[in-house]
């Protein structure tokens, strides 16, 4: 529960939200280094096969033009180290459409761009792999321990016996993260040290793989992250383009910027692959589940393998005696697929939630009703108890903030004018874990005065890290905000997690909390003094007369936290407008329900749910990333082909949060909000035009060519 | 931070500051109705306020307001160049460019302007959105070297010293963005959008655009699709329309975060 | 972006001319389109010509000739600008309609008139270079013929290209019957009828229009029209706003009563978008619905005459259907005095 005292759990504006309103905010490219030299990337146009011959005589030649970096002279790297999606120059064979294939290095962006049109490339081509309709058949059990078979009592046999069953296929399409940021970077090397400014939601994790991939040690490498322009996943593992920089700024001696075009990030850092998922569902006819069955087949990229998790949301929303979650990828001549927001959970509880929907909808029951009846008492994959759980009251609390009973059943039963109007819901879950983090917290005194400093290589990429931290720090050391000042974004700050899976958060307001405490016990120590109320760090820097006081901390997640099972949990509730003649499709409504335990700042915390909201409508109307299977290359490389939702795609969108207290999670009780946004919301939209129009779509995303 | 130092709060404010929270604050966020003082609140917690009460804000705010000297390339580097006499920001600027130079790359690479954003660089985000001669245009798609005699603002060009403008304020009030890249481009296409409903203009979603009348009250879904030109991938879009809702009647505009026991 | 010559025309006669001289030189007026395809290497210019700052923006009644009564639109006057010209509001609300139904507010402050009918396609061939494209590249084949050709053309299209022309302001030129004003290097000026400025495909599909090089713009007319209180301009798209049309049709009924009470349609327009190589004028339809009773079953008999000759490609047979309510639709909106 909130203290009326604290400034957690208040909404306050965003600390950096001034840097932001007035364009001060440093992204990566935004940093003043002098005597700056520009770095453009150049692509394969092939998805398979090699490199036969590059003449890059031309390009040299090209006024301005410093250097001309391919695999022919490119130094050596470590391609196990780290980077993701590979790209990195070391060999002539090509693995995907839009591989890198080399860079040019000049004086100016103008110049460095147009040489790489005059690079001539001949290539020995392979027949790519680049359909996955047809290569569906071939997948196979992927490596990945995580997606072995999971099976749980006789599916087949519930299946059998079911008084009602839905048994269907839900296909989601390759998605791009499209962060507004295109990935980024400006690499000063001084002496054997490099300076990468370098979007990084992970910022340790970057600093490292560009250290082990460029033979260098950790600590030669300093990654300079202060604002994420977006990064979905996309800026969580880092890819060939940091590297590459730091590579080109080594070659000719000077700074240098390479930012990726807006074309070129369909096949650089990352994407969500395609999915193809059959899910069975049994029950009797009161609505209990005997049978669950989740069947994904994916695929990853030619070498690698990454299967995102579409059956996480199964194993773990519903009580059913029967259960079975599999998993089948094929190789495709693809970028290496990626986490992107709500990894398996977002297009996974699509297929799921569509099903529960459908199954409804066959036994006339309310769909609210169906989930309630099915919730589980403990966590069905591991028989663990929850720290807490809060599905259903997000179902019930959203159904009545929504109008649910204004629902019809049938559906086609709510025409207004050209509009076919409907209801949909569906529920969602998130993992909430905490990762180690370490924090230093230093007190400064100037007459009665204390400002505190907390420094840790945390990221914020729209999040609120800096805001939360601000607040946590002030609570905990009973200081006004002013006087607190988060310093993260740089990898010479003490090592902390990444800004992803929402983790952060958690990971970083427990850290900065316990370093606050740490040092408030290390001051309360020193002064020998015994106190009726434990005085603040701030009172004793005081009465202590200090000027000068710091700590540190490595902070751990809760031991006892392995004994539950933690999630955040939501429940998604859409209103949409068919328009009936041309299948447009506008979401009137939504509201998203969320019980994630502590909300450090519900400001923040509400446009994290609301722009999850977003990407979910994205996902469930607008957004598909299309590969020509003849050339393995994307038809949709530009914003105007990909279509994220533009302001007229968003109607009005609520949030509403569930108070909950879990300290079993972790000491404050931060689940984490960053993903559970997006989970469940394509499948409320796509049951909502399902309850407008009649037709159920199972693939993503409904378009209007699909409702005619 | 001397609070001495903060021009912009009265003593009454800085009474409701110590203040910050106010009693019935969990049932204001309980019942979402009690909205005066939700106003208050949130207003508390909005631009002025954080200016004085932010360590960030205060290193930003100290910050000199120098116009750097346009960054210097030797003649050789530039191709093609045109000379190019502009004012950006209030300031006379003058430039040798490659002819191939965006407006944007300009500000970006040679003025040390870089608030405006490179999204995609084709005209389809609108992060690179500034104002020219009152209009609010591209800077991607434009070439600096078609900007002679031009007036450009960019973001860094609407707060005046300290004092944030309005539609910079209310984006802050409202949360108008999360990782906070398109917000440059943002906030000069709606501050150029006050102007245009200024003047009457219609558009798309305008339900008869026969009828003209100026200015004209932009309805939510009138913001919305005025403003579609600017993409959010964070989904800040409602924050943005109650920002500009804001600042476009005058009147506060509720937000609407809840929590329920 | 290839390195170009850049200078500012002062005057039209110095602009044609200096264009006249070079096969490969551009007039670079809003810049929206050309710049974007020039960074793509889809467009290399050698020089630059910037007509923006010519004084071609005025918009004035006309007096004389065969459009009397009409209005002239310059051809280097921006979109918002002609969007919100009180006279065009007024009697050409379908062009207002059409032209804030394209691209965004930035963009329309940007782009000139006549730089819109210029616009090229959107197709993803045309625009990546290392696609078979036979209007970028003649010669090099048609990716999207046999590939991913879902926003394509269902009408007009060739074995050589099944792109489609994505401006909106066109497809209300198409319907209000435009005549495109324009003027060589040798001081001639010619008229071009709206329908003979855009071309289908057919074998040479690197040639959008049959506008000659160096031919500049100057205006387009707008004769009067009968229908200005029963037109609209629908936009069918894969998102609200900010997106090309996967069908567009502009529409406008003239009634056998002036004041709103008619029942029976003197003439039809309808000109479609997002179907085809040019704008696609709805003439089998338009023909049908000459005289006839403005009833839903006749806008619905009017549409399948228009859409059955349509041949779809792999992934576009839905436009045949979407064509035909989209006609339908924007008929019935017309009716209803074109409000939103």
């Amino acid at each position: 529960m909130q203290d009326k005292n604290k400034l957690t759990g208040t909404p306050i504006s965003r600390i950096d939200g001034i840097a932001k309103v007035t364009g001060k905010a440093t992204y990566s490219t935004d940093f003043p280094v002098k005597n700056l030299a520009y770095a453009v990337l150049f692509k394969s146009t092939i998805a398979a096969g090699t490199i036969r011959t590059i003449d890059t005589t031309a390009a040299e030649k090209a006024p301005g033009v410093l250097a001309v970096i391919t695999h022919t002279n490119a130094p050596k790297l470590n391609v196990n180290g780290g980077i993701r999606g590979g790209a990195l120059l070391q060999s002539p064979e090509i693995e995907f459409y839009g591989q890198h294939i080399g860079l040019v290095v000049a004086e100016t962006f103008e110049q460095a761009r147009h040489a790489t049109h005059l690079i001539n490339v001949t290539y020995d081509k392979k027949e790519p792999k680049a359909d996955f309709e047809k290569l569906a058949k071939d997948a196979t059990l992927p490596k990945d321990k995580e997606k072995a078979d999971a099976k749980r009592g006789d599916v087949k046999a519930a299946l059998r016996d079911a008084e009602f069953k839905v048994e269907e296929v839900y296909e989601t399409p390759i998605e791009h993260h499209h962060p507004l940021e295109p990935h980024a970077t400006i690499a000063e090397w001084n002496g054997d040290r490099v300076t990468l400014y370098n979007s990084s939601q992970i910022v340790n994790g970057a600093q490292s793989a560009a250290a082990n991939t460029l033979n260098i040690k950790p600590e030669q490498v300093r990654i300079i992250t202060p604002y994420i322009g977006g990064g979905f996943g996309s800026k969580g593992g880092q890819w060939a383009n940091l590297v590459l920089t730091a590579v080109a700024a080594k070659q000719v001696n000077r700074p240098v910027k390479l930012a990726l075009t807006r074309q070129q990030m369909v096949n650089s850092v990352g994407l969500r692959q395609r999915n193809h998922q059959k899910v069975s569902l049994a029950a009797t006819k009161d609505g209990k589940l005997t049978a669950l069955a989740h069947e994904i087949t994916t695929h990853g990229a030619i070498k690698e393998e990454f299967v995102e998790p579409c059956g996480d949301c199964s194993k773990v929303m519903y009580a059913v005696p029967n259960s079975l979650i599999t998993y089948r990828a094929v190789p495709m001549n693809v970028i290496l697929p990626t986490y992107t927001r709500g990894p398996g959970k977002s297009t996974g509880s699509f297929a799921l939630e569509s099903a529960m929907d459908e199954l409804a909808y066959a036994l006339k029951m309310d769909p609210i009703e169906l989930r309630i009846k099915n919730e589980p008492e403990r966590d069905p994959s591991n028989g663990k108890p929850w720290s807490s759980r809060k599905a259903v009251d997000c179902l019930q609390v959203g159904a009545k903030a929504f109008g649910w009973e204004k629902r019809k059943a049938e559906p086609r039963q709510n025409q207004q004018g050209n509009y076919l109007v409907g209801y949909g819901v569906a529920s969602g879950t998130y993992p909430a874990h905490q990762r180690p983090t370490s924090a230093i917290v230093r007190l400064k005194r100037t007459a009665n005065d204390v400002m505190a400093t907390v420094e840790l290589a945390a990221a914020d990429l729209g999040t609120g890290t800096y805001t939360i931290l601000t607040q946590t720090a002030a609570d905990a050391l009973g200081l006004p905000l002013r006087n607190v000042k988060v310093v993260i974004g740089d990898s010479d700050l003490p090592p902390a997690a990444g800004s992803v899976g929402s983790v952060g958060a958690s990971s970083y307001a427990n850290a900065v909390n316990d370093a606050c405490q740490k040092i408030t016990d290390e001051l309360l120590t020193r002064s020998g003094k015994q106190f009726f109320a434990r005085p603040t760090a701030s009172q004793l820097m005081m009465s202590e007369k200090l000027t000068d006081f710091q700590t540190r901390i490595d902070a751990k997640p809760l031991e006892s936290a392995e004994d539950y099972s933690a999630h955040s949990f939501n429940a998604n509730f859409a209103e949409v407008a068919v328009n009936r003649f041309t299948g447009m499709v506008r979401v009137n409504r939504f509201l998203a329900v969320t019980g994630a335990g502590t909300i450090l700042n519900p400001k923040t915390a509400r446009s994290q749910i609301i722009g999850g909201n977003i990407w979910g409508i994205g996902m469930a109307l607008t957004e598909e990333s299309v590969l020509d299977p003849r050339w393995g290359n994307f038809v949709t490389r530009s914003f105007a082909d990909y279509h994220v939702p533009a302001n007229l795609d968003i109607g009005n969108m609520e949030a509403i949060f569930i108070r909950e207290d879990d300290q079993k999670a972790n000491t404050l009780g931060v689940k984490g909000i960053g993903e559970v946004g997006i989970v469940g919301v394509a499948a409320a939209v796509a049951n909502a035009i399902f309850n407008a129009t009649g037709k159920r779509v199972r693939e993503l995303p409904i378009t209007p060519d699909k409702l005619l | 931070m001397d609070v001495n130092e903060t021009p912009d709060l009265s003593d009454d404010e800085k009474k409701l500051f110590e203040d910050l929270m106010p009693e019935d604050l969990d049932e204001i966020l309980d019942t979402g109705v009690n909205r005066r003082h939700f106003l208050k609140l949130v207003t508390l917690a909005g631009g002025g306020i954080l200016a004085a009460q932010s360590a960030v804000a205060e290193q930003l705010f100290t910050r000199p307001l120098n116009v750097p000297a346009a960054a210097e390339l030797s003649s050789a580097t530039i191709e093609n160049g045109v000379n190019v006499s502009l004012n950006v920001n209030g300031a006379a600027r003058k430039l040798l460019v490659d002819s191939r130079m965006t407006l944007l790359d300009t500000l970006r690479e040679r003025l040390e302007l870089t608030g405006s954003k490179k999204g995609c660089d084709h005209g389809q985000c609108g992060a690179c959105t500034v104002i020219v001669d009152g209009q609010r245009v591209l800077s991607c798609l434009t070439l600096a070297a078609s900007c002679e005699g031009k007036s450009v603002k960019t973001i860094e060009g609407l707060a005046k010293g300290t004092v944030l403008h309005p539609m910079q304020e209310a984006f802050l009030k409202h949360d108008g963005f999360q990782c906070g890249f398109c917000t440059p481009g943002q906030i000069c296409s709606a501050v150029a959008l006050m102007d245009e409903a200024k003047r009457g203009d219609a558009s798309y979603v305008t339900e008869d655009v026969r009828k003209k009348t100026a200015p004209v009250q932009l309805s939510t879904e009138e913001i919305r699709e005025r403003m579609s030109g600017n993409l959010c991938r964070c989904g800040a879009y409602p924050n943005i329309v109650a920002a500009i809702q804001e600042v476009h009647s005058g009147k506060p505009v509720e937000q609407t975060f809840r929590f329920s026991a | 972006m290839r390195p170009f010559t850049y200078s500012r025309a002062n005057d039209p006669a110095s602009a044609t001319k200096e264009l006249a001289g070079n096969p490969n030189a551009r007039f670079l007026a809003g810049g929206t389109n050309l710049i974007d395809l020039m960074k793509e290497d889809v467009e290399r210019p050698s020089a630059i010509v910037d007509i923006s700052g010519l004084r071609l923006t005025e918009i004035k009644p006309i007096a004389a000739g065969s459009a009397k009564g009409g209005l002239s639109i310059g051809g280097l006057g921006k979109n918002t600008d002609a969007a919100n010209h009180p006279l065009i509001r007024q009697n050409y609300p379908l062009l207002t309609q059409a032209i804030l139904a394209g691209a965004s507010g930035q963009i329309r402050n940007m782009a000139t008139n006549g730089g819109n009918l210029l616009q090229r396609t959107r197709c993803p061939y045309f625009y990546e270079v290392a696609m078979p494209c036979n209007k970028r590249e003649p010669g090099s084949g048609c990716g999207a013929l046999e590939g991913v050709n879902r926003l394509h053309a269902i009408f007009g299209a060739s074995e050589k290209c099944v792109a489609v022309y994505p401006s909106d302001m066109a497809i209300a030129l198409a319907a209000l019957d435009a005549v495109v004003k324009v003027k060589n290097a040798g001081g001639q000026e010619r008229s071009i009828p709206f329908a003979d400025f855009h071309r289908l495909p057919g074998d040479t599909p690197e040639r959008d229009t049959n506008l000659a090089h160096g031919e500049l713009i100057t205006a387009i007319d707008l004769p009067p029209n009968k229908f200005a209180g029963k037109s609209y301009y629908l936009k069918v798209r894969d998102r609200a706003s900010y997106a090309f049309a996967l069908i567009s049709v502009a529409a406008g009924l003239e009634m056998d009563r002036s004041d709103g009470s008619g029942t029976k349609i003197v003439q039809a327009r309808i000109a479609m978008g997002g179907v085809a190589h040019k704008p696609w004028r709805a003439l089998k339809a338009e023909q049908f619905l000459a005289g006839k009773e403005a009833t839903v079953e006749n806008f619905k008999r009017a549409a399948d005459a228009e859409m059955v000759d349509a041949k779809p490609l792999e992934h576009n047979k839905f436009k045949v259907e979407l064509g035909s309510r989209s006609i339908v639709l924007a008929l019935q909106m017309a009716m209803n005095g074109g409000k939103a």
